[in-house]
């Protein structure tokens, strides 16, 4: 009776430390790519260099991945500079994009992320943005669009022979993620 | 001792452990999470400056995010980046705006240069002696001359006043020029001593016509010179535009 009694009181107390055990991921690989057209030019630009983390904890996820604004690279140099002085990049280095999500979702095939993006000194957000999941092993690839513009972050849109881009600036998000 | 005193003994250092147990989950939750910075003015210690200007910058974005910040959402410190490539920069930004405000008066410059380029090309056989030896030389007429030397030198002006903003523009160290600039501003070297080789050709070709000598010697290459560096000039706007995709038939 004793030992029940104890067993009860060992699981009654552990309960809370597996309830707030929180699972976490990394971001372990990721390809950000931006999307700007003007009547004459249809430009992307790529980043390899974001880093990422997410903690799920209570049913509830919570994302951060961020990327240095000047790692992003469209193959033009000269573009890229323009780039990072139109988004006031050397004022506000690093676009940071936090996604909050149930964590039932990361079983799903598609997960619907509440984002908030900041980036060129502002802050956006985006409701309800499907990503797609897809498990590769014990990782998890995230592939999904960001439907960003440039009023978003009212920065003034950058323009070429006296045409500006279209104001739709898309970021399509391929996210490799592994539990830690 | 008995049974009964071991059983208790056990009961009592089980009954201890089990309910340390939460506090030692609750202890160890944030270090095991690597959130050091758990409250958030902590965690959000790398943005602060960016915090600042989300509240002066996005205070009239409808969209904008509540402040608050849960203890468990990673911060930017987690991610590992260094405060170098964190901190904001203002003396940059001061010279990339400069930078750009140079070189959009140097695309404009450089797109009205191709008015008068294209029209000094077009009046440039005009001013030029026609006939062969033995034929009748038909001069040109001053008003020619004029017109040709007048589009000439507003080129010449425009080309180097362009040129003067792309060469002060502010460089942005530590960046390694990539793509279509290349070719760009390697083209400079075809054009840009041709500009200066053009106008004293045709200075040279102007005095030879003017003392009633046919155009001869090195003045005689100013047409084939001004060619070449009009091609050349053409295509470093190509180059700079490279790749065009039209979609004018596209809604934006």
């Amino acid at each position: 009776m004793k030992f029940r009694m104890l067993a009860v009181m060992l699981l009654l107390g552990a309960f809370p430390a597996f309830a707030q055990r929180a699972s976490q991921w990394m971001l372990v690989q990721s390809t950000l790519t931006y999307h700007v057209s003007s009547p004459v030019h249809q430009v992307s630009g790529v980043s390899h260099a974001a880093k990422g983390k997410g903690i799920c904890q209570d049913g509830q996820c919570n994302f951060l991945v961020a990327a240095p604004v000047k790692s992003f690279s469209s193959g033009d140099s000269n573009r890229d500079l323009h780039m990072i002085e139109a988004t006031r990049g050397a004022d506000n280095p690093m676009v940071a994009v936090r996604a909050k999500f149930p964590e039932d979702e990361l079983q799903q095939s598609t997960i619907y992320a509440d984002l908030n993006v900041q980036f060129a000194g502002q802050t956006a957000h985006y409701a309800h943005v499907p990503f797609q999941r897809e498990s590769q092993g014990d990782e998890v690839r995230i592939t999904g669009t960001l439907p960003s513009t440039c009023s978003d972050f009212k920065f003034r849109r950058p323009s070429f022979l006296g045409m500006s881009i279209s104001n739709e600036i898309p970021v399509h998000v391929d996210a490799t993620w592994k539990p830690m | 001792m008995n049974m009964k005193t071991v059983t208790g003994a056990i009961g009592r250092a089980t009954l201890t452990f089990a309910m340390l147990v939460p506090q030692l989950s609750q202890a160890q939750t944030p270090a095991s999470n690597s959130v050091p910075a758990s409250s958030p003015a902590q965690s959000q210690g790398v943005q602060q400056p960016a915090a600042q200007q989300k509240q002066s910058g996005s205070s009239g974005l409808p969209s904008a995010p509540a402040p608050s910040q849960a203890p468990q959402e990673p911060s930017l410190q987690d991610l590992g980046f260094s405060q170098q490539q964190t901190q904001s920069n203002p003396a940059l930004q001061a010279k990339l705006n400069r930078r750009t405000k140079m070189l959009k008066i140097h695309q404009r410059l450089g797109l009205i240069t191709v008015a008068p380029m294209v029209a000094d090309l077009i009046t440039g056989p005009m001013a030029k002696a026609k006939g062969k030896n033995g034929q009748i030389i038909q001069e040109p007429t001053s008003t020619n001359l004029d017109l040709h030397a007048a589009l000439g030198s507003t080129t010449a002006a425009l080309y180097f006043t362009t040129a003067y903003y792309a060469m002060f523009a502010p460089k942005i160290p530590g960046v390694q020029k990539r793509g279509a600039i290349r070719m760009h501003e390697a083209l400079a070297f075809i054009h840009g001593p041709g500009m200066i080789l053009t106008p004293i050709l045709g200075a040279m070709a102007f005095n030879q016509e003017q003392n009633g000598e046919k155009v001869h010697g090195i003045a005689s290459a100013h047409g084939a010179v001004a060619t070449v560096t009009a091609i050349a000039y053409g295509a470093s706007i190509v180059a700079v535009a490279w790749p065009i995709h039209l979609k004018f038939w596209e809604k934006r």
